[in-house]
């Protein structure tokens, strides 16, 4: 159930090239979140009136995690809060990455840059069900690497600028090992639109099993102003508008259409 | 306790003065576990057409400074599926249900009004002639005075519950609409709907919003609503419902000191969803700070 609560800082810490980890204490909602959700920071007197989407990272005890890049504004003002600030969040929102129905699956995890943060959610709860997914995450260049290592998955980085493991993008990477996977495997994406687009294209191509996690400029989040739309074709309808926030973010592979002029 | 009530002419009467704004609070289930609808006077449903509409194609909003701009194209489910699924939950809320009507032709909005007086739960019709999001119909049913006092004239005969006609600011003078309105016996006009606008991408220099011209909405557009509202309130009598960019306690108070009776909250709810909750207790607190015992004392209480 989605609250909206004041709530306090408990951590901001730098932990790449523009990007932080900020955990936020929600102690009546971190039980109920689920990977893919996302939640709303709300800012006051500010010009900007959106709130911001930022995916679920994580849970601790009685706190929930984001991992953020600054891009703009509010994220920078985000990158200046210490313990103890107070902020208006939303949460949880949105739905979920589904669990592969068969049980002796590859789970395959695909992160461009900061769409990692609600893959390192769903690698939390695979790895606390016994399963260790194979994690591909691709960054511009090392300093830009959300993470460096990882105990709970099998951690392939690559970099555009050729400067730590493959030198490439992460999809490129990824159809590189494709072969040395043991099929079936299950793909959960998340990254810039760009990715997500040539992910949704060696899905269909590779008949692969495909969940995206979606981005789209947000004034609610909340399903009410119709403003987060995305191009969808599903086996029981033509294409059609589907919300970002309530019927997403995250999408089945083959129900995605990115046309060239989305952002 | 100050008292709240708001009566809107001889057909509606508020708990107190505060409605949602159409479009920013769907038809109020879908917002429900958040914001205690309760507290509003009224909820104003998202615009209802005769069919289903998509709306328009992305990208539909872009933010502006201290404002935002929509192209949404009323998107909506149409007036069946809106009595098959959200008629439930109207039906128990208690305070008053304003349906939010448009279409493309007078004979639409006869239909959806004839079919929908008929319902014992709603409490009035609002009458979008001035959405600036769709090719035809909408705003030029607000602009032109011909169109504008058939239509009304024609919805007036098809119902006697409340009916207000919401105007939009992109016309030279706002009397004239308003006055228009009154002579062909809408209950109260509400005021304003978006304002025209739009944003280019220097980069690509594409427009930021697909239909490149769309409605700019929040607290940007705030000073033209009481503007448009001060003049309206100078020629009508019929009650005024303020509208746009409320985020607080104290533009509530502004609005009704230019001449509004009551008034909507729109964007405000995509920035602060309990927005309602804050504005209610300084309306208290406003009130019995100033020894005013009835809201309604301040309506049009502006030294214009
Ligand atoms: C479901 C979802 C989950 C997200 N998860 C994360 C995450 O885990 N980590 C992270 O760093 N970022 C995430 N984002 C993106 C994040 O919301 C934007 O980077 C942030 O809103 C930028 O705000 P700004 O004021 O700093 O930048 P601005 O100066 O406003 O804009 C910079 C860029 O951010 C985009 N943007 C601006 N406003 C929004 C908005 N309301 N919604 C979406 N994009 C916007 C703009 O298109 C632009 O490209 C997510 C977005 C969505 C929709
Ligand atoms: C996303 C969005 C959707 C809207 N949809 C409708 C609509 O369907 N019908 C209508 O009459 N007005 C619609 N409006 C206009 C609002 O009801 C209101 O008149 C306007 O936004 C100004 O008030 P505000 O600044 O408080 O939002 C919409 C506004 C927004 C921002
Ligand atoms: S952001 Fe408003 S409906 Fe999705």
């Amino acid at each position: 159930m989605r609250k909206f609560k004041e709530t306090g800082v408990v951590e901001n810490v730098k932990i790449a090239r523009d990007i932080y980890r900020l955990k936020i204490k929600i102690p009546d909602i971190v039980n109920s979140v689920e990977p893919g959700q996302f939640l709303n920071i709300y800012f006051q007197d500010s010009p900007k009136i959106f709130p911001r989407p930022f995916s679920i990272a994580g849970v601790d005890d009685n706190n929930i995690l984001i991992i953020y890049k600054v891009v703009g504004s509010q994220t920078e003002k985000m990158s200046y809060w210490q313990k103890g600030f107070k902020i208006k969040v939303l949460a949880p929102l949105g739905n979920s990455f589904e669990l592969d129905s068969e049980n002796n699956v590859s789970y395959v995890l695909i992160a461009g840059g900061v769409g990692v943060a609600p893959l390192m959610f769903f690698r939390d709860r695979l790895f606390l069900m016994g399963i260790t997914p194979y994690f591909f995450i691709g960054a511009k260049n090392r300093n830009e690497l959300p993470i460096a290592e990882d105990t709970k998955s099998k951690l392939y980085l690559s970099t555009d600028d050729r400067s730590l493991g493959f030198a490439g993008n992460v999809v490129e990477h990824f159809k590189s090992m494709l072969g040395s996977i043991p099929k079936p495997v299950s793909v959960y994406a998340c990254g810039p639109n760009q990715m997500n687009k040539a992910m949704a294209k060696l899905g269909i191509e590779q008949e692969m099993k495909l969940q995206v996690s979606l981005e789209r400029v947000m004034a609610c989040g909340l399903g009410i102003c119709q403003g987060c739309t995305v191009k969808i074709k599903s086996a029981t309808s033509d294409c059609h508008y589907s919300l970002v926030c309530k019927d997403g973010p995250v999408f089945k592979g083959e129900e995605i259409i990115l046309t060239a002029d989305e952002r | 306790m100050i008292d709240l009530n708001t009566k809107l002419g001889n057909r509606l009467s508020l708990s107190n003065p505060i409605l949602t704004a159409s479009g920013t609070f769907g038809y109020g289930d879908e917002i429900s576990d958040i914001v205690d609808v309760e507290l509003y006077g009224g909820i104003v449903t998202k615009s209802l057409t005769l069919k289903p509409r998509e709306g328009n194609p992305p990208p539909r909003i872009v933010e502006t400074p201290s404002g935002m701009i929509n192209s949404i194209g009323l998107a909506n489910i149409g007036v069946d599926l809106f009595l098959e699924e959200k008629a439930d939950f109207l039906k128990i809320y208690r305070g008053k249900v304003i349906i939010n009507i448009a279409g493309r032709t007078d004979f639409e909005y006869c239909e959806i009004l004839k079919l929908l007086t008929e319902e014992n739960w709603i409490d009035g019709f609002e009458i979008n002639v001035s959405c600036p999001n769709v090719s035809e119909g909408g705003i030029e049913f607000g602009t032109d005075p011909k169109i504008l006092s058939n239509l009304t004239r024609k919805l007036r005969d098809l119902t006697d519950k409340f009916l207000m006609i919401k105007l939009s600011p992109n016309v030279t003078d706002i009397r004239i609409p308003a006055e228009t309105t009154q002579k062909c016996g809408a209950d109260a006009v509400s005021m304003i709907n978006t304002v025209y606008g739009s944003a280019i991408d220097i980069n690509t220099k594409k427009p930021l919003i697909n239909s490149v011209i769309g409605g700019l909405s929040g607290p940007a557009i705030k000073p033209i609503a009481i503007a448009n509202i001060i003049k309206a309130y100078q020629v009508i009598d019929i009650p005024i419902i303020g509208i746009g960019g409320i985020s607080r306690g104290e533009d509530v108070i502004e609005f009704m000191l230019a001449g509004a009776s009551a008034v909507q909250l729109g964007t405000v709810h995509f920035y602060n969803p309990l927005a309602i909750n804050e504005i209610l207790q300084f309306l208290e607190e406003y009130c019995s700070q100033n020894n005013i015992l009835s809201i309604g004392d301040i309506i049009g209480k502006a030294e214009v």
